[in-house]
């Protein structure tokens, strides 16, 4: 250390800095090989912002809009895979596909009802719950509260969806329950029916709506509400003309992130609905079982169902506005 | 009387918060007792108890397979994607203005392009660059997905970071690179931390994309889903009930870890 000190910058500089503070990774950085490579590019700003902007860049052109766009171009070829000799022709009559048959076009409908549908309740059931967590809980105890709701999640999607079916089977919890007081002799038909699946994606989304909520709901300040009720406003009042636009940016985010969450939900319908639920992804995913000369008319499909999605989100951020249209 | 209805709305809220919580817990709690149910069909109540199914389970050797091949994924998935969320979150916090924002923007992509149209974009972008399904292609899914949850938290640390820390390093004459190790990556650590048990349970949970992308070997959660489908048994249970408690267990350290660094 005592030799390291000594060399005190300024005056003739050293083409190596000694780095009187290196204690720990000392021995690459001050090694020539080092400074003759790395350490020489990164002196010069622009090769040093080359270096920075580089695997950013090459990965997220790569990896996240490569792949849509070579969708994209898939969707519009007339023949796949692609034939020596045979020039590809660009044609919409893969997208015409999906509008000939209620096979192909109902499952997306379907898929935008359950998903708003789901929305809508997890919105309603969530709300008063994250709005407990951030304004009645004490604070000392916000975090447990938090942690408490956030526990079940970690068990991921097929786990949870899975663990429905213990609930609803004919001789699930519920059905036994019901049938032990006496209020039914048979059991209902609960799972793989429109209820077990709308049930199945509430519970598989509701985190995504609770922590934009929470969070929107954290930020809005107490006195505001003690104010209020100091100027005579009511608990219903106090909700309409307060928390709920000062909470707006939360809706927005919660409903938007759930909304394109379930619309793209795989496993969950095939678990837990019936052959008149058939939602979008099953679909699609039938094209790419088997041969691939079916890619383009899936990829079609595919590019349908991404488009009118984040059309819907963008429409609805619009519609109820917010300064945020972050989705994350 | 008064008072009884002021009191309404907050008693109506914390029974919506007690309700809510029993509906979380209560389908994984029947799931984990039901894996103790002494018969081999699934069906309430459940009688007689056992922990045969775990005995069945720990000797399955399929079961053990798709354990460690889901934790190679998972380990490799969290290396790359940390490496490039952090690389990514550099960059972002180092661009000012529209430009920024517009790479924030792209960066969050695949958190928010529906699991199923990414997994399909990638089955079909991996086809036109002639790389196979397996291990690789699964890998590269799943830092896909990671990636803007690594570039979130990154950034949110490195937003908090006073900027007289890189200047002062500089100054006693580090390079930009030797700053970023001794200055900055120190400074991210406890985001890093959170992000890559982040990866990792995302890495564990991902069915969509595996399903795409894998090869013959099943991750855990293919196998699951292909018991489920195949018939039930409190054998698959016991086999989620496993899981459960594994992603529960590094869930719950991943909340302690957190929020020790953040108190630090």
């Amino acid at each position: 250390m005592a030799s390291n000190s000594t060399l005190v910058r300024g005056g003739a500089m050293p083409a190596v800095a000694a780095p009187a503070y290196s204690t720990r990774l000392p021995a690459l950085f001050n090694s020539g090989l080092y400074q003759s490579t790395l350490g020489a590019l990164v002196s010069n700003k622009t090769t040093r912002m080359v270096l920075l902007a580089a695997v950013p860049i090459v990965w997220i052109v790569m990896m996240h809009i490569g792949p849509i766009y070579q969708m994209l171009k898939i969707s519009l070829l007339s023949n796949y895979p692609i034939q020596h000799g045979r020039a590809p022709t660009v044609t919409f009559a893969n997208y015409a596909i999906f509008f000939s048959e209620p096979l192909y076009f109902m499952p997306l409908i379907r898929s935008f009802v359950y998903a708003t549908s789901a929305t809508a309740v997890t919105l309603l059931v969530v709300y008063p719950v994250a709005y407990y967590v951030a304004k009645i809980v004490q604070p000392d105890r916000r975090s447990k509260a938090l942690l408490l709701l956030l526990v079940p999640f970690w068990a991921g999607e097929l786990i949870r969806t899975f663990s429905i079916i213990m609930l609803l089977a004919n001789r699930g919890a519920l059905n036994v329950f019901l049938r032990d007081v006496g209020m039914i002799d048979r059991p209902i038909p609960l799972l793989y029916t429109p209820f077990s699946l709308g049930f199945g994606l509430v519970y598989l989304i509701s985190l995504y709506m609770l922590l934009p909520l929470y969070s929107a709901i954290d930020k809005i300040p107490k006195h505001l509400l003690d104010a209020a009720a100091d100027l005579g406003a009511g608990p219903f009042t106090r909700f309409r003309r307060i928390v709920l636009p000062l909470s707006r940016d939360g809706i927005v985010s919660g409903c938007s992130l759930v909304f394109l969450t379930s619309i793209g939900v795989f496993a969950t319908p095939m678990l837990l609905g019936g052959p008149t639920t058939v939602l979008f992804p099953e679909t699609i995913s039938g094209f790419f079982h088997g041969a691939s000369d079916k890619w383009p008319v899936g990829a079609a499909f595919a590019m349908i169902m991404l488009v009118s999605a984040l059309t819907t989100a963008a429409i609805f951020m619009r519609i109820v506005g917010g300064k945020s249209t972050r989705l994350m | 009387m008064r008072t009884m209805l002021a009191d309404a709305p907050r008693t109506a809220l914390t029974m919506a918060y007690w309700g809510f919580v029993l509906y979380l817990f209560l389908p994984l709690t029947l799931m984990m007792a039901m894996s103790f149910k002494n018969a081999a069909f699934i069906a309430f109540p459940i009688g007689d108890w056992t922990f045969d199914w775990y005995l069945k389970v720990m000797q399955d050797k399929p079961f053990l397979e798709a354990c460690v091949y889901s934790v190679l994924v998972a380990g490799l998935t969290t290396l790359a994607a940390t490496v490039i969320g952090v690389w990514i979150a550099m960059l972002i916090a180092t661009t000012e203005g529209r430009w920024g924002a517009v790479l924030f923007a792209l960066a969050c992509l695949p958190a928010v392009v529906p699991g199923m149209i990414s997994a399909i974009s990638l089955r079909i972008f991996i086809s036109t660059i002639d790389m196979p399904t397996g291990t690789a292609a699964i890998v590269l899914g799943h830092t896909v997905h990671a990636v803007p949850f690594v570039v979130v938290m990154a950034l949110t640390r490195l937003r908090s970071m006073p900027a007289n820390l890189v200047d002062a390093a500089r100054d006693l004459g580090a390079d930009s690179v030797v700053a970023f190790f001794r200055v900055t990556l120190p400074y991210l650590g406890p985001a890093i931390g959170g992000g890559m048990i982040f990866c990792i349970l995302l890495s564990i949970d991902d069915f969509v994309r595996t399903f795409f992308l894998g090869g013959y070997r099943p991750t855990l959660p293919m196998l699951i889903f292909a018991k489920v489908q195949g018939g039930m048994s409190p054998e698959i249970n016991a086999m989620a009930t496993l899981v459960l408690l594994v992603t529960g267990a590094v869930g719950l350290y991943a909340e302690y870890y957190t929020r020790r660094s953040r108190s630090r």
